[in-house]
């Protein structure tokens, strides 16, 4: 369901028809760095999201440290929330508690497996999925009532969105589910990384068909080093990165001077998502949300080649 | 049926904890088709016992059919044996927890008050046979297959997901925990699509209830007539020809 006000900058740019830019930070054990990362990204991103117990690591609530980044740097975050690790009464507690932190963006997740992080004994919840978050979401926004059903005097003013993995085979059922989390409320989508031109054509083709109607904003990632590329390649499910993307970073390593190495690694990265970028301003796309994390320095580069 | 394993003879062994006297009891259910306690199986671990010195006073094997779980049957063993219940240090039950713990409030109500425990690891429902089996259900006490393709997503989901795949699938439709197996929603929406009911895809099921799934859970019946039941089951047999 598209948003008819904004509550949040981040909403409002959206509604503008600007193309939008969103990053990443992920609090870990240890805010410092995110406060840091924040405040680089300051005036490069509208907004940034804050990561709930990524890839199931235990890590410093996404609430408490979204609460923390906006209060600090003023940064406006889209606060993750997943479905891994509470039940419906604790995800609606900590939305109604969102609320009163100030926070108006929430990103919809179901979660990784809670085995594939650094605590694989927790027992995994999955109380609701990312659709019923959403609509537990939407509706306690739009119509002042919590998951039962029972009256909320103050509802909090927040956007829901959700994210959208375009690279799988066979598409349908994710497709299908992208649609049924719109119906139940969505009113932004943020994609898992894409790198590849003919899944983005897919995908839209895909959201034309079923009359997805809010905006979509593209997931990237460039990497800074190889080491970041081959770590996602790797580790995160739902992607693989290019193999001529990876070779060609994989080429840096050889470089001694460290500086050169950098400029290597910027090129690189430049001259495959001028491609990417150029294809994008042809496609529906409201804006990309950048994974980046630690580089910064990129995104200049970026923004350039789409304004 | 209870899928089930047995747990390692070392682990069996810590569990008695010196208890010397021991009465052994399997189960001609699914115990028996898991090879966890068929009469070979309490045979087996009788003699293992004794090798390391254990005094087995009964073995008590079911034959196929004979559920441990079920009462009007596995009481009639357990009486056969009272004695033996009665003089021993500790009871093995070679059947899944259901099996023994049934056997154990049985006991308990006579007064025969003894350390027992299951020496098979329960993992639960599974379908299938003679050798390959698969979870299907979780027994959540409220079946939406109808909406599912007929394939259950609490069960075959790693994540018991309702509303369509999580953001894990693999590129190749494969599930997030584990790239062998494909997604659960990849099969139902193959399946749905085979239906031509593809659309059954496009509204939201609400969060499951799991108030009907609030343990223990208790259920009353009227008994069944277990001989007119065997002797329907023989004539079965006889016309099926089954071996
Ligand atoms: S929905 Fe699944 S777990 Fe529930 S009863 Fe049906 S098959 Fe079993
Ligand atoms: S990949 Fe499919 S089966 Fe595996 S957890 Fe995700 S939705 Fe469930």
């Amino acid at each position: 369901m598209a948003a008819k006000e904004a509550y949040s900058r981040f909403m409002e740019e959206l509604l503008s028809g600007k193309f939008v830019w969103t990053g990443e930070l992920e609090p870990g054990k240890d805010i410092k760095e995110s406060l840091e990362a924040a405040r680089e990204l300051k005036g490069l991103v509208t907004a940034c999201n804050v990561t709930d117990n990524p890839q199931s690591f235990a890590s410093i609530s996404s609430l408490a440290a979204a609460h923390v980044i906006q209060r600090e740097t003023g940064m406006e975050c889209i606060y993750q929330l997943r479905c891994s690790d509470r039940n419906r009464l604790a995800l609606m507690s900590e939305v109604m508690g969102a609320g009163i932190l100030g926070l108006k963006n929430v990103l919809a997740l179901t979660g990784d497996y809670v085995m594939l992080g650094d605590t694989p004994a927790a027992k995994p919840v999955y109380d609701l999925d990312s659709t019923t978050l959403t609509y537990m979401i939407h509706r306690l926004v739009h119509e002042g009532k919590d998951i039962a059903g029972n009256d909320v005097p103050n509802p909090p003013k927040m956007h829901v969105g959700v994210a959208a993995g375009p690279g799988v085979d066979p598409i349908e059922p994710e497709m299908y589910k992208l649609k049924r989390k719109v119906k139940a409320g969505a009113e932004f989508v943020q994609t898992q990384v894409i790198y590849k031109t003919e899944v983005v054509d897919r995908f839209f083709k895909w959201v034309k068909e079923l009359q997805i109607d809010v905006p979509i904003l593209i997931g990237i990632f460039p990497a800074k080093s190889y080491g970041a590329a081959k770590f996602f390649d790797e580790n995160v499910t739902g992607v693989d990165v290019p193999r001529e993307f990876l070779a060609e970073l994989e080429q840096t390593v050889k470089i001694k001077d460290k500086e050169k190495r950098r400029e290597e690694t910027d090129r690189i990265n430049i001259e495959y998502f001028t491609k990417f970028l150029e294809h994008l301003k042809g496609t529906p796309a409201a804006g990309c949300h950048i994974m980046a994390v630690g580089y910064p320095r990129i995104i200049p580069e970026l923004k350039k080649i789409v304004e | 049926m209870n899928a089930q394993e047995q747990k390692p003879f070392e682990e069996i062994l810590e569990h008695l904890n010196g208890a010397k006297k021991i009465v052994l009891m399997g189960c001609g259910g699914c115990a028996t088709i898991f090879r966890t306690g068929g009469i070979k199986e309490v045979n087996d671990l009788a003699e293992r016992l004794e090798n390391t010195g254990k005094e087995v006073l009964a073995r008590i094997g079911l034959p196929f059919g004979f559920l441990c779980c079920y009462l009007p049957v596995s009481s009639k063993f357990v009486e056969e044996h009272i004695e033996a219940f009665k003089a021993c240090d500790a009871v093995l039950m070679m059947s899944c927890g259901d099996g023994a713990q049934t056997v154990r409030e049985y006991l308990d109500e006579k007064g025969v008050v003894k350390p027992l425990f299951c020496v098979n690891n329960a993992l639960g429902y599974s379908g299938g046979g003679p050798t390959q089996f698969h979870e299907e259900c979780l027994g959540c006490g409220d079946c939406k297959l109808a909406l599912t393709a007929g394939i259950c997503p609490l069960t075959q989901c790693s994540k018991s997901l309702m509303n369509g795949p999580c953001g894990g699938v693999r590129p190749d439709g494969k599930c997030e925990v584990d790239p062998e197996r494909d997604c659960a929603w990849v099969q139902i929406y193959k399946r749905l699509e085979k239906l031509g009911k593809v659309d059954l895809l496009l509204e939201m099921r609400e969060p499951h209830d799991w108030s009907r799934a609030a343990r223990p859970r208790r259920e009353e019946v009227e008994s069944i007539d277990m001989m007119e039941e065997l002797a329907r089951t023989k004539r079965a047999i006889e016309a099926l020809g089954v071996r």
